[in-house]
C-alpha cells in the first residue's frame, strides 16, 4: 500500500459528495450565508454535525493509515494508535445516529478533504503534533461548545454523546503532547519540525478569525481552553494559539 | 489416563508459536488500519475500524506473555517465507471495489484459521502450568468468533449487491491453497476449520447488522418536487441524447464549454438514476448516474433555484466507466 494516502484516493460511497473547502465556503458567500455553520438553527446544527461525522471518518481513517505507516515505530505509539481507531469508529457510530436523530441524512452536505490533507505528514512525530494536538484540540473546540449548545437548546441526546466523545478526544490530545516528546527525545531538530508542522495547522483552523477565544454563543468556534490544558497544552501553548487567532484576519 | 502434568509444548515451542501467533495479530491489525481509507463501504469500515483494536491487543497479550517464556517481549516471526507470502497475497487488494476480496482474506480466511489453532492449542496446553496461555487464547478465541460473525454478516451485505459471489470463492480458495502451502500461521498444518453455520454468533452479527443498517440508513432525498422533474427530464434528454433539450436546463452563465460532451460522445445510456443530493445553502448537488450495455457516467449537476425554476449552474463528470471493446 502506498504510504501515505492522498486526499483524492479516500474510498467514498457513490452518496457522497466531495468538493474544495475554498469552494463550499465560496459558494456559501456568494449566497449571503456564514462559510460555516453558525449553531443558530436546527439545520445549522445539523450541518455542523454532519461535518464533524466527516472529520471522524476522516480521523479513523488517520489512526488507521499512523498503525500502518510506522511499523518501526515504538510498540505502544501502534497501541495508542489502535486504540484511537476504535474510539473513531464509535465517533463516526455517533455522529451518523445523531445525523438520524436531528433528521438529516449522510451525504447531506459535501464533503471536504481538508482534514485528510492536513494528517499526511510523512514524519510520525508530525503526524502526531498535526493530527492529535492540531486537529483533535480543534475537535475539543469544537466539541466543547456543541455540548454547551445542547444544553441551551434541551437536546440531552445530542449533549451527552458529543461529551463522551470530547473526553475521547482529550485523551487523543494527551496522546499527541505524550508521543511528540516521546518521539522526539534527544532530537530537538525533530521536535522543531514537529512543533512547525502543528502551527501550520492550528493557524489554518484559525479560520481567518473563525475560530477564538470567547463566549461560545458569540464566536463561530470557540477555544476550549479548560479540555486543552486537561489534553496536556501548556498554558503558554494556549495563550500563544490564543494570540495567533487575534493575528489572523477575518474571513 | 495421562498424568496431570504431562505437556504437549516445551517452553521454548509455547515461545516460537506465539511469536507466529504475534506475527499474524500484528500484521492483520497493520492492514486493516491501512486499509480503512481505501474501503468505501461504512459497513466494513466500521467492521474493521472496531477491530482493529481488538487485534492489536490480542498481539500485546502475545508480546507481553513472551518474557515470562524466557523470550525478548513483543517479538514476532513468521513461520516461514510461505507464510509471509501468503499475509502479502491478503493484503493485496487495495482498490475501492475491491472490499469483498479484503473482507473474504480476513474474516473467511484467516481469522476462521486462527480461531481453529488457537481452540487446537487450548485445548492441547496443560491445565495446571499453563494458565497465562490459556487465558490468552481464551480471550482471543472468543473475540474472533464475535469478528468472524460479525464479518460475515457485513459480506453477505456486500454479495447481495449481486455478481460478486464467484468472486469471492476464488479469492478465498486462492488465499486458502496459500495458507494450506504454508502450513498455517505456524507452519505445522491447519487444523479443520469449523463450518461457517456452527461458529457461535455471539454479539458479532448484532453490531454488524446496526453497521449494515447505519450504511443504508437516511431519509429519502431531500429533492424538492419541481427540482425532482427538473433532474428527471434532465437525465431523460441525456439517455435519449437530446443536446437541444439538455441546453433548456443549463443557466446561460454555464452554457459554454460543458465537460461531458467528449466522454459521452457515441455512447448509448439506456437509464439514469440520482445517486446522491448535497445542499450547498440553496443550491443543490445532484449526482446523476446514467448507465447503458457499455458504459456508464456519473455527473455532478450543480442547481440553482431562479424565478423560473431550477437551472444548471454546472455540470462535472464525477466518474465515467466505458467498457473496452470486447
Ligand atoms: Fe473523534
Ligand atoms: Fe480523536
Amino acid at each position: 500500500m502506498d504510504r501515505p494516502v492522498a486526499y483524492d484516493k479516500l474510498a467514498r460511497e457513490e452518496r457522497v459528495v466531495r468538493m474544495r473547502a475554498r469552494d463550499v465556503a465560496e459558494a456559501k458567500i456568494e449566497q449571503g450565508l456564514p462559510p460555516f455553520p453558525d449553531l443558530r438553527s436546527r439545520e445549522s446544527i445539523r450541518e455542523r454535525v454532519h461535518g464533524i461525522m466527516v472529520g471522524e471518518m476522516q480521523a479513523m481513517e488517520g489512526a488507521g493509515r499512523s498503525v500502518y505507516d510506522f511499523p518501526d515505530a515504538p510498540w505502544e505509539f501502534t497501541m495508542d494508535m489502535a486504540r484511537q481507531v476504535w474510539d473513531e469508529s464509535r465517533h463516526l457510530e455517533i455522529y451518523l445516529r445523531l445525523i438520524e436523530h436531528l433528521g438529516g441524512y449522510p451525504g447531506e452536505y459535501p464533503e471536504t478533504t481538508i482534514l485528510w490533507r492536513c494528517a499526511c505528514a510523512e514524519d510520525a512525530a508530525a503526524r502526531v503534533a498535526g493530527v492529535n494536538r492540531g486537529l483533535e484540540g480543534l475537535a475539543c473546540d469544537v466539541f466543547n461548545q456543541l455540548v454547551h449548545i445542547a444544553r441551551k437548546i434541551g437536546d440531552p441526546v445530542l449533549e451527552r454523546s458529543v461529551d463522551f466523545v470530547l473526553a475521547d478526544e482529550i485523551t487523543h490530545v494527551r496522546m499527541g503532547s505524550k508521543w511528540l516528546t516521546r518521539l522526539t527525545e534527544g532530537d530537538p531538530e525533530r521536535r522543531r519540525r514537529a512543533i512547525e508542522f502543528q502551527d501550520t495547522i492550528d493557524e489554518r483552523f484559525n479560520l481567518g478569525g473563525v475560530r477564538r477565544d470567547g463566549d461560545h454563543e458569540e464566536v463561530l468556534i470557540s477555544i476550549a481552553t479548560e479540555a486543552r490544558r486537561l489534553g496536556g497544552f501548556t498554558g503558554e501553548e494556549i495563550e500563544r494559539l490564543i494570540k495567533t487567532t487575534q493575528r489572523s484576519q477575518v474571513y | 489416563m495421562t498424568h496431570s502434568l504431562e505437556g504437549h509444548h516445551s517452553v521454548e515451542q509455547s515461545a516460537r508459536l506465539i511469536r507466529n501467533y504475534r506475527y499474524a495479530a500484528e500484521r492483520m491489525t497493520r492492514l486493516l488500519g491501512g486499509w480503512l481509507p481505501l474501503t468505501p463501504e461504512v459497513s466494513a469500515k466500521l467492521l474493521m475500524g472496531r477491530h482493529v483494536w481488538d487485534n492489536a491487543q490480542h498481539a500485546d497479550l502475545f508480546g507481553r506473555r513472551l518474557p515470562e517464556l524466557r523470550a525478548p517481549a513483543q517479538v514476532s516471526e513468521p513461520s516461514g517465507p510461505a507464510f509471509v507470502a501468503f499475509m502479502e497475497a491478503l493484503e493485496s487488494p487495495e482498490t475501492p471495489e475491491l472490499t469483498v476480496e479484503r473482507l473474504v482474506g480476513v474474516y473467511r480466511v484467516l481469522k476462521p484459521h486462527l480461531l481453529a489453532v488457537y481452540e487446537q492449542h487450548l485445548g492441547a496446553a496443560n491445565a495446571v502450568y499453563e494458565p497465562p496461555t490459556c487465558r490468552i487464547l481464551a480471550r482471543c478465541i472468543e473475540d474472533e468468533r464475535r469478528h468472524v460473525a460479525a464479518g460475515e454478516t457485513v459480506l453477505g451485505h456486500l454479495l447481495a449487491a449481486g455478481g460478486l459471489y464467484d468472486r469471492a470463492v476464488a479469492w478465498q480458495r486462492r488465499l486458502e491453497e496459500l495458507l494450506a502451502a504454508a502450513g498455517g500461521v505456524t507452519g505445522e498444518g491447519l487444523p479443520p476449520v469449523a463450518p461457517r453455520s456452527t461458529v457461535p454468533e455471539g454479539e458479532g452479527s448484532g453490531e454488524a447488522r446496526e453497521f449494515i443498517r447505519l450504511e443504508t440508513a437516511g431519509s429519502p432525498w431531500a429533492l424538492p418536487d419541481d427540482l425532482r422533474a427538473a433532474v428527471q427530464a434532465f437525465g431523460d434528454a441525456l439517455v435519449n441524447g437530446e443536446a437541444g433539450a439538455l441546453d433548456r436546463w443549463i443557466a446561460p452563465s454555464a452554457r459554454s464549454g460543458q465537460a461531458m460532451d467528449p466522454a459521452l460522445a457515441g455512447v448509448r445510456l439506456s437509464d439514469h438514476r440520482v445517486v446522491a443530493v448535497a445542499r450547498l445553502g440553496a443550491k443543490r448537488i445532484v449526482k446523476l448516474r446514467a448507465g447503458g450495455p457499455s458504459a456508464s457516467v456519473t455527473l455532478a449537476l450543480r442547481w440553482m433555484p431562479d424565478p423560473d425554476g431550477w437551472r444548471l449552474e454546472s455540470i462535472e463528470i464525477a466518474r465515467a466507466h466505458v467498457a473496452s471493446p470486447a
